[in-house]
């Protein structure tokens, strides 16, 4: 496939050394960290670079190559907890750090596949988290490696050790705040976001120093709240009630349970908001901002500088919490900053990253019953207003509505991947919709509730899950692979020309990147739910990935769960290579 | 399936579902109970009157319920505070016939449990037994109200209270059009709803009968005045209480039940209730 345009490295990847990056006594600074996509003998982030787009410039493993590779080892993360290993793995001076679901993190030799130590964070037994027990990553920094736990903590870790050097509570769990996602480390500081249950929460954006854990700023992201920098208040994040009513805003919701992106070239982080609260959209008339948005923050001062709303006035919990993932490109003619988001509601998104301009939005599922197309001009939705979920205004089963994508989204939190060789980005997708009704027999604390009752199902015959190539500049899918099974897991594209995603039948399975033919796989024992990395080392290309069933699908029943009711738990890191010539 | 709140992103529930079964019996729950010398009772947290912790204590009518119904079993009660989950599907099965899935372990019996025919259908883990009271929503004013009983349209412009996502919340919230929305208060609970009318926050507040009875009793000069009449178009009825215990323990059920028995025969439940200040009503189911 030709080139459809030109990607630029941007500064980040400068043209450094390609080699295996020397083991520093210190380890990684955040200039190394900065500089994560240019050097493949490591990977030190997330994402494997600040724009996290998951791609490697490694190119020994390859199209013409990959059938042969093979298993170096498998390592158990032991114990009782075999479920929802949704993490990716971090490489750096021969040692692994990878985290487990029950907030556990692990550090293995990554020649031998030995284990050096293991942390288990000592987690109150009464929490219920209220985003299932996976957790997605760690972050390093010089000696420390630091991963968020489910009772709302940010630990960070001695690499050399696994022993405690800090240990900062982020939030209440007993207000059902809880943390799962990969922090985010820019400028000596570690930035996360919050999670947690649905009601009274307000979601933020705090920076803390990487050294101490303390609070450098912190950002609300629903309009009315006050920021912070170094204690002092930081100006209010949009304007008091102009897209709330009454005091819904002090519970507004927008949860920043992903984490976020980074662009050294804007000095900006970008997170992505969850939805709205309450529920029932009909309660809180207007836009509600900033929920169900990406936003754009100062990396210096956690100052908003601009934001965009995949689904205002949501009504269908669509998050807006997808990755936003910058990448350069030139459009017609003109080379320009741009970043991109498949957004839960089932369009992917390219903005201008510089100032939120919405450049195109195409949708990258089957079906989106909620809204035909966006518009460009308003950069608003074109809703259904048939399809918007009804009022919960009387002690009856309410009409149902037949919602697509489904609330679990057209993508979930699964990060895709962008190859700088296709131009081409590589989303994890599910093709699913739910009937959605208002329930009234239902019951919260004890107490009378209306609720809503909701089905997930399939909308096509041979597939939920699919892989999609798409083309950012023209919205075009260029290929796509179905698979029987919701897809949950993490892309992964190299220079190689290959793709690399799991599945929740058990594959690591790599694709033609160009053509998307399916070119190797391997069976991990269990369901493929975290993100896969590659890195060099001793001369030769690794591939790593986590196994173990879990997540959020293996709630649902109905149709859905027949499509992966024989599939056991597990929790297994796995590495490949090729064999030795 | 039926959940409460569309909002999470992953839901937990259940591994369950899919794998493990419930355990196999023990086959004398009652038995055991009686030779541990404790009934383990699982309470909501932060519901009160009904059950709150102070200073390392339980309080509150279903903390006293817990402990008369240890006294008849003749064993000591210890009470669990555990957080709410998005629905009483969850509470049944963290609390009552699995545990949570961080090592929380599971109750004998649970109280304040919903006593629904529909529920019953779905939840097969479970048995329901001895509706004990029957909860309604309120209303209630502050001293400054002139007139209680007014149509809530009356408190426009006025501070309404109500805790957050709740039916009394979604009730003002849509009340004739959205007429009170920008009038409306958030409260964490039913029972802040209420105290909210004592010291100015709000005039007119929304909550449960309980709820509100149970601040008046708190706050006897506040001048708090309960409405009497019905609230217009309210969504519910009102809802039985009762108690839950795991499918394989009717025998200690049947026990507890029998003991909820002799407490309303002799007295001892409404005693306990008027303790909090909150008038006992039967359950409907009970009085059929």
């Amino acid at each position: 496939m030709k080139r459809r345009f030109s990607t630029l490295i941007a500064g980040l990847a400068a043209a450094t050394s390609l080699a295996a990056a020397p083991a520093i006594a210190g380890g990684p600074t955040s200039a190394d960290i900065v500089n994560d996509a240019a050097t493949p003998g490591d990977v030190i982030s997330y994402g494997m670079g600040p724009w996290q787009q998951r791609f490697s410039t490694l190119d020994k493993l390859n199209t013409q190559n990959v059938t042969k590779l093979i298993p170096v080892f498998g390592a158990s993360l032991g114990g009782e907890k075999q479920r929802g290993q949704e993490a990716q793995p971090l490489v750096y001076d021969g040692t692994i750090y990878v985290t487990g679901s029950y907030s556990r993190l692990f550090a293995f030799d990554a020649r031998t596949g030995e284990k050096k130590w293991e942390y288990n964070a000592r987690l109150p037994d009464g929490i219920m988290p209220c985003c299932d027990v996976v957790n997605r990553g760690a972050a390093i920094h010089g000696d420390k490696v630091i991963f968020a736990t489910l009772d709302a903590h940010l630990v960070a870790l001695d690499r050399h050790t696994g022993k405690v050097l800090w240990n900062k509570k982020t939030g209440e769990y007993q207000a059902g705040y809880s943390a799962t996602a990969a922090p985010l480390i820019v400028k000596d500081m570690v930035i996360t976001g919050n999670s947690g249950g649905e009601f009274g929460i307000v979601g933020a954006v705090q920076a803390r120093n990487v050294d101490t854990g303390e609070l450098v700023w912190e950002r609300p992201v629903i309009e009315g709240h006050v920021g912070t920098l170094k204690g002092q208040p930081n100006g209010m994040t949009g304007k008091l009630n102009a897209s709330w009513t009454g005091d819904l805003w002090k519970t507004g919701g927008g949860a920043t349970w992903l984490g976020g992106t980074y662009d050294p070239s804007t000095n900006t982080v970008f997170f992505g908001t969850g939805n709205p609260g309450p529920w029932n959209s009909h309660l809180r008339p207007g836009d509600n901002l900033y929920s169900a948005s990406t936003l754009a923050i100062d990396v210096d001062t956690g100052v908003i500088k601009w934001h965009y709303q995949t689904t205002p006035h949501d009504g269908w919990d669509f998050d807006g919490v997808n990755e936003f993932v910058p990448f350069d490109a030139t459009i017609k003619g003109k080379p320009m900053k741009l970043g991109a988001k498949a957004d839960r509601n089932g369009y992917f998104y390219v903005l201008d990253r510089t100032n939120g301009k919405l450049m195109g939005a195409h949708k990258f599922v089957m079906q989106t019953t909620w809204a035909n197309g966006i518009d460009l001009k308003t950069g608003r939705p074109n809703y259904v207003p048939e399809n918007r979920p009804g009022a919960p205004d009387a002690a009856v089963k309410g009409k149902s509505v037949f919602a697509s994508p489904s609330f679990l989204g057209g993508k979930n939190w699964m990060p895709m991947a962008f190859s700088q060789d296709t131009g081409l980005f590589y989303v994890p997708s599910n093709d699913w919709g739910m009937d959605i009704w208002n329930e009234p027999i239902a019951y919260k604390k004890g107490a009378a509730y209306l609720g809503a009752g909701f089905t997930i199902k399939p909308i096509a015959d041979d597939h939920i899950g699919a892989l999609r190539a798409m083309d950012p500049t023209t919205g075009k899918i260029v290929w796509e692979y179905k698979n029987k099974a919701p897809l949950w897991g993490g892309v992964l594209a190299t220079r190689g020309n290959l793709v690399f995603t799991g599945t929740p039948e058990g594959f690591l399975k790599a694709f033609d990147a160009k053509t998307g033919a399916e070119l190797w796989k391997f069976q991990t024992g269990s369901g493929v739910v975290g993100s896969p990395i590659t890195w060099e080392q001793d001369g030769e290309q690794f591939v790593a990935v986590m196994s173990g069933w879990g997540g959020a699908v293996p709630l649902w029943g109905g149709e859905v769960a027949k499509t992966f009711k024989e599939i056991s738990q597990g929790g297994m890191l796995w590495v490949f290579k090729l064999p030795k010539q | 399936m039926s959940r409460p709140v569309l909002g999470r992103r992953e839901f937990l529930a259940s591994a369950i579902l899919f794998a493990a079964l419930p355990s196999t019996a023990n086959a004398a729950p009652l038995e055991k109970v009686k030779d541990l010398g404790v009934l383990r009772v699982g309470l909501y947290a932060d519901n009160r009157p009904w059950s709150w912790a102070e200073g390392g204590k339980a309080m509150g009518i279903d903390a006293d319920i817990a402990r008369t119904l240890a006294e008849a079993l003749g064993v000591r009660a210890d009470i669990q505070l555990f957080l709410a989950d998005e629905d009483i599907s969850d509470d049944l099965r963290n609390v009552v016939w699995r545990g949570g899935l961080l090592g929380f372990q599971p109750c004998d019996v649970m109280l304040h449990v919903p006593f629904d025919r529909t529920l019953m259908q779905q939840e097969n883990n479970v048995v329901f037994l001895s509706p004990y009271y029957r909860e309604t929503f309120g209303a209630a004013c502050s001293r400054e109200v002139g007139n209680c009983e007014a149509a809530p349209a009356a408190f426009k412009g006025r501070k309404v209270a109500a805790e957050l996502a709740s039916i009394p919340d979604f009730y003002l919230l849509g009340y004739a059009g959205g007429t009170l929305a920008k009038d409306l208060i958030h409260l964490p609970t039913g029972y802040g709803a209420a105290a909210a009318l004592t010291d100015g926050t709000a005039d007119f507040a929304v909550a449960t009968t309980a709820q509100i009875e149970a601040v008046v009793k708190d706050h006897p000069d506040a001048g708090i005045k309960v409405r009497k009449g019905p609230l217009p178009m309210m969504m519910s009825p009102g809802w039985d209480i009762g108690i839950a215990v795991k499918e394989n323990a009717r025998n200690l059920g049947f026990a507890l039940d029998e003991a909820i028995e002799k407490m309303i025969a002799n007295g001892r439940l409404a005693a306990i209730f008027a303790q909090h200040g909150v008038a006992w009503k039967p359950a409907l189911a009970a009085q059929a």
